[in-house]
């Protein structure tokens, strides 16, 4: 089942509510990998802050139109919503979400169903406008993968500006807080 | 050193019967596949390396990518020819069998050895290297054996359609006298995108002149270590001794009585009017020393000057015992006004100097500009040896 969201649904217009936080800190940056990006255009132009916020930097796909992106995350995260911006053009239009599945490649993105789906009309993409997820199905995230399957032309090439989650966090341990205990 | 995942791709069809290749085509494959597996393991411990055949009955993998290096020898013995190459089947063979590494870490690379002739054509090996470049697994193709028409253009085009980067590779390599792998070796499949091959210890025939120093690193790693710090050391010195010589060159103008002697003027110019300077200054002995020594050693025009700074200042700076003693034979020249009279001194040491300077570590005898030195140094000491005479007459006369 996917859902469509528009720009002018009451909830993605304020997608930072009840204390959503940017998801961009709880980003585990060591096991961030891309497939399919133009080596010139890294996935990391779309996810970092200040470069993401720069329209003139962004990813590119390089043999065709699909990207796949896997971020891990550094604690468990409940993911609220999506902000994707990308040019008019280029800029994905149909992208698949998957939650806590490792390594994926092309040939088994159709081997299950995805989380949640979102297509993006061609304003919203040049947007950037949050879209609200299916919550219920993301409240245990240890990492997403998310599938661009298609652009807004139909092009070879996929262009993102940006790509960011928000979300919040869920109670663990911090392991670093434990002390150990003093044998008497 | 890079980790990898390796699948070779062997071509056991038919047309490896044949003899181009000593001792036969399918022969010279497996000595080279042999050697691909040992050097993968050995670059880097964690290397996985997985082996199929492309022909026979059908695709076939003989191991999924392990560390074993006995288990990749074993596997290739016992093999038959027979059949037709299936070229696009065994590289998505080989790229499933990549991506249920055990190691996600690894990257993926697929080595392909395209032996007989290829009945794909150019579309479909060009949507194969897409997808393996979009799941970014490298590719190597080995052309060799037969020679068909298109088929160096298929190569390259599936080539150029993995590409990324210039992480993968193509060699053809057409019959002749070498041997397979001994031409594989000096390739980018052997030694990976520009990491030596130097690491690799070598099974076949492959003579040692691959090393930088003639030795083994594996075999003799303490040696090699010292030869390749010493030779950095001396590199580094050379710089900073040409750089200084330069620096010098620049500001000195004046002549002096160095220079007036029938010497080669430009060079005896820089470091000549230095000693002059230098020898006027109050200074410490190490100082004096190493000056007296740099002009002695600027004086003699046959040599290279940034090699010899570098000797000198070698000896003065690293040898305490080398130091003391031409210390002390400059302490009897100290007493002469002339500074020709403290390069007649010092040459008197040149034997001993001579020997000191074979025995430095940096210092290589057979160095031809080293043995420049030495001759001129032993030839200045002849010509100097009148001068001593007359000089050690009134010498004798004081005491």
């Amino acid at each position: 089942m996917s859902s469509t969201a528009t720009a002018t649904a009451a909830p993605a217009a304020s997608a930072i509510q009840r204390s959503q936080v940017d998801l961009v800190d709880f980003i585990d940056w060591s096991g961030v990998e891309c497939l399919n990006q133009n080596s010139a255009h890294s996935i990391a132009n779309a996810l970092k802050q200040g470069y993401r916020e720069d329209d003139g930097l962004n990813v590119e796909s390089d043999a065709d139109e699909q990207l796949l992106v896997y971020i891990p995350f550094l604690q468990v995260v409940k993911l609220h919503s999506l902000a994707v911006k990308g040019p008019e053009e280029e800029g994905p239009k149909t992208v698949k979400l998957y939650s806590n599945r490792e390594h994926m490649g092309f040939s088994n993105v159709n081997d299950f169903p995805p989380s949640d789906t979102v297509e993006f009309s061609a304003e919203n993409i040049q947007a950037g406008k949050p879209v609200v997820l299916k919550y219920v199905k993301f409240q245990n995230v240890r990492s997403v993968t998310i599938f661009i399957e298609d652009n807004q032309s139909g092009g070879d090439v996929t262009k993102v500006q940006k790509i960011a989650f928000f979300g919040t966090t869920v109670e663990t341990t911090d392991m670093k807080g434990l002390k150990k205990i003093e044998d008497h | 050193m890079v980790l990898e995942a390796t699948m070779i791709c062997i071509d056991n069809s038919e047309w490896m019967r044949n003899g181009d290749y000593t001792p036969s085509r399918f022969q010279a494959q497996a000595d080279a596949v042999n050697l691909i597996c040992g050097a993968k393991t050995q670059s880097n411990p964690e290397n996985t390396v997985g082996i199929l055949t492309m022909a026979g009955k059908g695709v076939r993998v003989l191991t999924t990518p392990t560390t074993d290096l006995g288990k990749l020898l074993a596997c290739m013995h016992g093999l038959e020819m027979g059949g037709e190459m299936n070229i696009a089947s065994a590289i998505q063979i080989a790229q499933l069998a990549l991506k249920h590494r055990q190691n996600k870490n690894q990257r993926q690379r697929i080595i392909v050895f395209a032996g007989s002739p290829i009945k794909y054509d150019k579309k479909m090996l060009e949507s194969i290297g897409k997808k393996l470049k979009k799941s970014s697994v490298s590719l190597d193709i080995v052309d060799f054996g037969e020679e068909d028409e298109g088929k160096p253009e298929k190569l390259e085009a599936l080539l150029t359609a993995v590409n990324n980067n210039d992480s993968s590779h193509i060699v053809h390599i057409p019959p002749g006298p070498n041997a397979l792998s001994d031409v594989l070796i000096s390739t980018p499949v052997f030694t990976g995108d520009g990491e030596g091959g130097s690491g690799f210890v070598a099974a076949g025939p492959v003579a040692v002149s691959d090393f930088d120093f003639g030795v083994d690193p594996n075999i003799d790693p303490e040696l090699a270590l010292a030869l390749r710090v010493s030779m950095e050391e001396e590199r580094a010195r050379q710089e900073a001794a040409a750089k200084r010589a330069a620096e010098e060159g620049s500001s000195q103008n004046k002549g002096d009585e160095q220079s007036s002697k029938s010497q080669d003027t430009t060079m005896a110019d820089t470091t000549g009017a230095t000693a002059a300077t230098d020898a006027a200054e109050p200074m410490s002995e190490v100082d004096a020393l190493l000056q007296q020594a740099i002009a002695l050693s600027m004086q003699t025009p046959a040599s290279d000057s940034a090699v010899r700074d570098t000797d000198m200042s070698e000896a003065n700076n690293e040898d305490q015992d080398l130091a003391a003693a031409l210390q002390m034979s400059m302490q009897e020249g100290e007493k002469d006004s002339s500074g020709q009279m403290d390069m007649s001194e010092v040459l008197e040491d040149q034997a001993f100097v001579s020997s000191v300077l074979a025995s430095l570590p940096g210092v290589d005898p057979n160095d031809p500009s080293v043995k420049d030195l030495l001759a001129s140094l032993h030839g200045k000491s002849e010509s100097a040896d009148q001068k001593k005479d007359e000089e050690k007459a009134p010498k004798d006369d004081e005491k």
